[in-house]
């Protein structure tokens, strides 16, 4: 055991040399990898859904062994040419900590110090020493208030910190990661690379596989994963300049990479650098140069800003009026609430977990009635248990993570469950069937299993079972939720045809950049609504600190906007995207006459 | 939305917490063996007290005990009636029509409800003041002559303790897929047995794949964390006999006493 727990200094924690392997069926979720983790190193691992960063997390904490290389795990040698070592492996485990992405999954008892105790109880530790860890853990991810609470009653955030204490109690030479944050709303995520940090920055060793870019931006070095190979290796700066190759593997660039990018400044993965950079050269100019800026400030031409859906169509197809609602005699989980959604618009529903979002939209769809107020669905108050038949009929609701309630043999029978309980001719549910597939872009999968799908089309397979009950209204919550970038522009791609379609959309969105995309934001906070109107409005300035207030930002975009202004530029006319703020800057600096890089037009 | 409160745990500083688990069962099966051999005022009486004491010393809300026992309170109501209207000893008391109210059935009614009622009241005082590891802990303990003859006392024990774990998560999941393909016109409270039987799969088969994926995610979790069943298993909460145990011990031991000298 003593070898295990203090491997002598020359071994790196993990060496895994030439290792591939072979799922059944053939899949090579490994392919000849070489990797080599110091002690006290912050590794990132990058990779789109199925390009083998999960399987080399497995691999890394000793849970799957290699079909063929080598693998060293906390100075034991596990495995050579593919032929593992299992007491070696039982030996290396002890050393080797996990937390993946459901905190559910990962506890196992209904108190939270027992379930932190757990690991070192396994270790067969004595208990004065396993109180001492438990008591130390719970503390290192701000934990200790909580030890006698039941994991059921923490939030999703506190679950995940709890999962990791109880792996640090283990005192792992090595903490591996998987997506730990990819089931959790933007504070959870937040919260744990807070204590992602204090862990770099106390020297353990860390592992961290994700999706989210912007993750990645601390991490000492980054690994790019597809298709079982390490693609792209190196420094946070160094793998992000490949810009172009991260779009091709289906991730996505941090925003201040892609926006000094395609503003040519100097590359960046620094938000803060991006403004310095713009507001020093712009400040400088417009000092010289001031009846020049005074010209910028003219009325703005604002680019991109036809809302047509919303001033087209004046009918409201959802109206709620004064709505309440509480479960049983607890506090209201929605307090006095009054909006309409025009026919045909785009809704999007902001506010922090608990804020009375999911709620809503269990009224919209008719599932709940309120306790006060009315909510009217294409004409049918739910306040009637007609009026909610009719609201369910009209209404189509995508639950969080829909793929759960996939069941059938294949992706056209679990397509055609609703059409048929509808009691429609089977020509009919065959059209419908087509045609909801043909949408979400599954006609090609139809004889397959729903459960052989990756997890974006999974979500698009529920999608489409939804969509072929022909709804007029489509209520969504969060429905990119847990998907990665590519899964998450795949759904962004068919809520825009359905829009087009003449769909009434209205989706709980924890990200702002999606909500500043349609007609209508609604923003709660502690059930009650804080703010509603067009993107524009919602996210004005004279709104910025309410929404502060109940734990909303404003989209990435508009906050490089602001930050410019407050560094002397003119007003720059609330860019809501990318695009509007690379268009609106290129403008000023043009009539202002700036000689900088940016003002050349080019790769846009 | 499905609630489940049974198992709940409810953290408190009190003796009764504080208790060896498995004293606390042993004393607790006894009582409830007791308490349904009541048959007259003066043993009830005691029966009453001895809970009543056990649920003041727990320091656990009389409210929270109700909360947790309420979907068993319609049985309840049930079984007294029964006594109420069946039980035809003793005199009249009043006649509602064809049937008649006796002495014996109003008696028998008291008795049978007010056993019934304690007996749940101790079973849930079990549930509260116990979490389930302690709980787990102490089968495997009491399991273990099991483990010596072959037998997997501690993976029973540890089966047990997951299952109090994820019964909450899998009915929130369950009725999160119920709403889900109720929406797409999934009818489950409607036409004959066949039918019923044939629009519950979407449900369960969508369950089943979910308890799979958490079943994965479980086992990854244990393997991650060490567990390799209950050898060389240390436990962060000590099981000692000292004092209290032997105090409890006694207080029921007095319980049982004085019930058969009641008799």
């Amino acid at each position: 055991m003593a070898p295990a727990e203090h491997p002598p200094i020359e071994h790196p924690p993990v060496r895994l040399s030439h290792v591939t392997l072979v799922y059944d069926g053939g899949v090579r979720a490994l392919d000849d990898v070489s990797l080599e983790v110091a002690r006290g190193e912050r590794v990132c691992v990058l990779g789109a859904n199925g390009s083998g960063k999960s399987t080399l997390a497995s691999v890394i904490c000793g849970l799957l062994a290699p079909d063929e290389g080598a693998v060293e795990l906390a100075g034991e040698r596990v495995c050579a040419d593919g032929r593992p070592d299992l007491e070696a492996y039982r030996r290396a485990r002890r050393s080797l900590g996990l937390v993946f992405q459901n905190p559910d999954d990962q506890i196992v008892t209904s108190v939270v110090e027992d379930d932190v105790a757990f690991g070192p109880e396994n270790l067969g530790l004595p208990r004065e020493e396993i109180a001492a860890r438990v008591a130390r853990e719970l503390r290192r991810v701000a934990m200790e208030g909580y030890a006698g609470a039941d994991p059921a009653r923490l939030s999703g955030g506190q679950r995940q910190r709890v999962c990791i204490a109880g792996a640090l109690a283990m005192e792992p030479a090595v903490l591996v990661l998987d997506e730990p944050g990819s089931l959790l709303d933007v504070r959870g995520r937040a919260a744990i690379l807070r204590v992602m940090g204090r862990l770099a920055a106390a020297g353990t060793t860390l592992v961290h596989v994700t999706h989210f870019m912007e993750e990645a931006l601390e991490a000492d070095r980054v690994l790019v994963m597809d298709h079982g190979r390490i693609v792209l290796e190196g420094t946070p700066g160094e793998v992000f300049s490949h810009g172009p190759e991260l779009s091709g593997l289906g991730l996505e660039v941090p925003f201040a990479a892609r926006l000094s990018e395609r503003l040519g400044l100097p590359w960046t993965c620094d938000e803060q650098d991006v403004v310095r950079k713009l507001g020093t050269c712009f400040f400088s100019q417009a000092e010289r140069d001031r009846p020049a800026a005074a010209a910028a400030q003219m009325p703005t031409d604002r680019p991109g800003l036809s809302r047509s859906a919303c001033e087209k169509k004046h009918v409201p197809n959802l109206r709620v009026e004064h709505a309440s609602f509480s479960y049983g005699r607890g506090t209201r989980a929605l307090d006095d609430i009054s909006f309409e959604v025009p026919a045909g618009s785009s809704t999007a529903v902001i506010g922090q977990t608990g804020s009375g979002k999911s709620t809503l939209l269990r009224l919209l769809c008719g599932l709940e009635r309120p306790d006060e107020g009315r909510v009217v669905v294409d004409g049918h108050d739910t306040s009637s248990r007609r009026g909610r038949r009719a609201a369910k009929r009209s209404v189509g609701y995508v639950m969080q993570h829909p793929e759960r309630q996939l069941f059938a043999e294949t992706v056209e029978k679990d397509v055609a469950f609703g059409p048929q309980n509808l009691k429609l001719p089977a020509a009919e549910v065959e059209r419908r069937v087509s045609r909801a597939l043909e949408t979400v872009g599954l006609a090609d999968r139809r004889k397959d299993s729903p459960f052989t799908l990756s997890g974006g089309q999974r979500r698009l397979c529920a999608l489409a079972g939804i969509l072929a009950m022909g709804p007029r209204i489509l209520v969504l919550d969060e429905p990119a939720a847990g998907l990665d970038p590519r899964g998450r522009a795949m759904l962004r791609r068919v809520l825009a045809r359905l829009s087009k379609q003449g769909i009434t959309l209205v989706q709980v969105t924890h990200s702002m950049e999606d909500a500043a995309r349609a007609d209508r934001v609604v923003a709660l906070d502690q059930s009650r609504l804080v703010a509603i109107g067009t993107p524009r409005e919602v996210f004005s300035r004279g709104n910025e600190r309410r929404l502060r207030e109940g734990g909303l930002g404003i989209p990435r975009s508009l906050r490089v906007a602001r930050e410019l202004e407050d560094h002397g530029w003119p007003p720059l006319g609330d860019p809501l995207t990318t695009d509007e703020l690379v268009a609106v800057i290129r403008a000023r600096a043009e009539r202002a006459k700036v000689p900088v890089p940016f003002a050349r037009e080019g790769k846009c | 939305m499905l609630r489940i409160t049974v198992g709940q745990y409810y953290a408190a500083p009190s003796p009764i917490h504080r208790l060896d688990a498995r004293v606390k069962l042993v004393c607790a099966l006894a009582a409830l063996v007791a308490i349904f051999c009541v048959s007259n005022a003066a043993q009830l009486g005691i029966a009453v007290a001895f809970v009543a004491a056990t649920l003041l010393l727990s320091r656990v809300p009389a409210g929270r005990v109700l909360a947790s026992v309420r979907p068993l309170l319609v049985f309840l109501a049930v079984l007294s009636l029964f006594n109420l209207f069946f039980v035809r000893t003793g005199d009249v008391v009043a006649t509602l029509g064809p049937v008649s109210i006796t002495s014996g059935g109003v008696a028998a009614a008291a008795l049978y409800t007010a056993r019934f009622a304690l007996a749940l009241v101790t079973g849930s005082l079990i549930m509260l003041t116990t979490t389930p590891t302690q709980l787990s802990d102490a089968f495997d303990r009491m399991l273990s002559p099991l483990s010596r003859v072959g037998l997997p006392g501690h993976e029973i024990a540890m089966v047990f303790s997951l299952m109090m774990r994820f019964v909450p998560t899998l009915a929130d999941e369950a009725s999160a897929i119920i709403d889900a393909q109720s929406l797409r016109g999934g009818a489950f409270d409607e036409g004959g047995p066949v039918q019923r039987v044939r629009s519950i799969v979407p449900v369960v088969v969508a369950l089943l794949a979910s308890g799979l994926r958490h079943a994965d995610g479980l086992s990854r979790a244990l393997d991650a964390r060490c567990y390799e069943g209950g050898e060389g298993r240390t436990h962060l909460h000590e099981q000692r006999l000292g004092r209290r145990e032997l105090v409890a011990g006694l207080l029921t031991a007095a319980l049982l006493v004085a019930l058969v000298l009641l008799a």
